[in-house]
């Protein structure tokens, strides 16, 4: 029935709007327009490769970018496998970045002081263009973050990610891992509401309750008996500085190991008579 | 070699070729033709921008639907009540329920990150990299752990809060606090240990029923405390719970 009528089949209706005049003079705008931002001096010393539409373009692209070099220019197959990694790691990767930008601009309106940061945490809210949104964003990001992180961990160990050669990098994870959770607890006590105060008293009171260092080591973190103006200074400086840094050194190690240990693991390693004896 | 290999390094006949250096070990490369690889541009690029979209998507819904809380300002003087930690830390809060403080807060979470660290180091098999749970036997030792660590973590929940540990024994101070609590999470661990032996596992797969043991612990006792956790922290049900012991 249907192949005797005059179908409208999808090649039908691409080939009426290609044909199509209008189409064809947008078309050569577009190619005209890119030309004029491409075609000179300026791009082609920023971007040293043509559009990645052929294979030494598209290594080129990889391994001339500051940003994309990071990458090998080919991976293996199965390495994209959605049902290999989940792409956790890389969602991890992605809120760390959101993290960092809410965050960064989170520091324009906050003072962390104990007279000014609640106020400056309310004020957000009714005198700051997307002030909530963007508070909103780096909460739920960082609580994304969490989960996300322990998610790609349970993944590489579950798919025997950290076997030889990634003993390493799965160390470096479990540091990522404690980093991660160190950011999002030092965060907490920001706000400096009656949530942050008490969420950071019970916590630090459980470091106190160590036998004979325990009080030592939360007059530290604190800077005093007490969660006060001290201990806000010192969250704050971890939370904005210390940790966010050692972070990103920690994540640098971490995807440059990824390649040194020869992209993601995979079935194509296993080795069916390597028992784990002295192979090495 | 396989004829993939041959042509993509064809021989150059004006060239002379010699052995330059013996290297030892295997590369995952070894042997396997071009066809196991992909461009990463486009193949990978595509995927990263996607997962980046898709959470940037589900960021911006989840903000509209829920703001991030803001609740008094901070004061010394008026003790919240439950006085919960952020969630993550909740599984932490509900051990110190039922032993020494240090020991719940500082000695376990330490050794719990050592025993992650030291994995690779333990489990040093390359046989069953890359697949997911090891084998048939894996998967099924993960769902058996995480039925067992299920089981007995409720019940010492339930137990200790309606028989309590202390009210049985209660001095010295080291007993409830550290040599029982030590000796049933000590005991626990081995006792899977000697369930799982009857599958005849390998040194992976005890690891996978025990790292499973660990996630589902975290995962229910950070359920516990954080749904089941009213006024001074005692057992009540979710929809008994005063709004403010929900803390995000
Ligand atoms: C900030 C935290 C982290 C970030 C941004 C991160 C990122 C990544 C990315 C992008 C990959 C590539 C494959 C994938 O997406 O799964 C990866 C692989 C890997 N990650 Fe992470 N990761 C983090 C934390 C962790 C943690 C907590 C662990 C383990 C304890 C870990 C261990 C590994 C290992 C061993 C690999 C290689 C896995 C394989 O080859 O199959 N990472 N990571």
């Amino acid at each position: 029935m249907r192949d005797r009528l005059p179908v409208l089949s999808y090649g039908l209706i691409a080939e009426i709007i290609t044909q199509h005049p209008l189409w064809k003079r947008g078309i050569r705008w577009v190619s005209r327009g890119t030309e004029f931002i491409t075609r000179n001096r300026v791009w082609q010393s920023i971007f040293r490769q043509g559009y990645p539409d052929t294979e030494e373009n598209q290594s080129r692209v990889i391994f001339n970018s500051w940003f994309l070099h990071i990458h090998p220019v080919k991976v293996k197959k199965h390495s994209l496998n959605i049902k290999y990694t989940w792409g956790l790691g890389v969602i991890t990767a992605f809120l760390f970045i959101v993290l960092v930008i809410t965050g960064a601009w989170l520091m324009f309106f906050y003072v962390p002081s104990v007279e000014q940061a609640y106020t400056d945490i309310q004020s957000l809210a009714t005198s700051v263009t997307f002030g909530t949104l963007m508070r909103t964003v780096h909460r739920w990001a960082a609580h994304l973050m969490v989960v996300t992180v322990f998610l790609h961990m349970c993944r590489v160990f579950y798919t025997g990610g950290y076997k030889t050669p990634r003993e390493f990098n799965w160390m470096v994870g479990v540091m990522l891992w404690v980093l991660t959770l160190l950011l999002s607890f030092t965060g907490y006590l920001l706000p400096w509401d009656q949530l942050a105060y008490w969420a950071i008293t019970v916590s630090t009171n459980i470091i106190g309750s160590f036998p004979v260092l325990g009080e030592w080591m939360r007059v530290i973190l604190l800077g005093g008996h007490e969660v006060g103006p001290a201990a806000l200074i010192r969250f704050y400086t971890m939370h904005i500085a210390i940790l966010p840094g050692l972070m990103a050194i920690l994540v640098g190690v971490h995807f440059w190991r990824i390649r040194k240990d020869g992209g993601l693991s995979s079935s194509l390693e296993a080795n069916k008579i390597d028992y784990g004896g002295s192979t090495r | 070699m396989s004829d993939q290999t041959q042509d993509v390094f064809p021989k150059d006949p004006r060239k002379t070729y010699g052995l330059m250096e013996l290297v030892k070990g295997t590369s995952p490369m070894v042997e396997k033709g071009p066809e196991d690889t992909v461009m990463s541009w486009p193949h990978l690029m595509i995927l990263e921008v996607l997962a980046a979209l898709g959470t940037t998507a589900l960021l911006l819904f989840w903000s509209l639907a829920a703001k991030a809380p803001l609740r008094e300002i901070a004061d010394p003087d008026v003790t919240e009540n439950p006085a919960k930690a952020a969630w993550y830390f909740l599984s932490l809060q509900e051990l110190l329920l039922h032993m020494h403080a240090s020991l719940a807060g500082v000695i376990i979470p330490v050794v719990v990150i050592i025993a992650l660290m030291v994995i690779p180091y333990i489990d040093r098999s390359k046989r069953d990299i890359g697949i997911w749970f090891a084998s048939k036997k894996g998967r099924k030792i993960a769902l058996w752990s995480a039925g067992y660590t299920t089981v007995c973590l409720i019940g010492l929940i339930l137990f200790d809060d309606f028989v309590r540990v202390r009210s049985l024994v209660n001095e010295p101070e080291i007993l409830p606090g550290w040599i029982i609590p030590i000796l049933v999470i000590g005991g626990l661990m081995v006792l899977l240990y000697v369930l799982i032996r009857r599958w005849q596992p390998t040194t992976r797969e005890v690891l996978i029923g025990l790292f499973t043991g660990f996630v589902v612990t975290y995962f229910v006792l950070t359920v516990s405390s954080l749904f089941f956790r009213g006024m001074g922290m005692h057992l009540t049900w979710p929809w008994d719970l005063p709004p403010r012991a929900l803390t995000f």
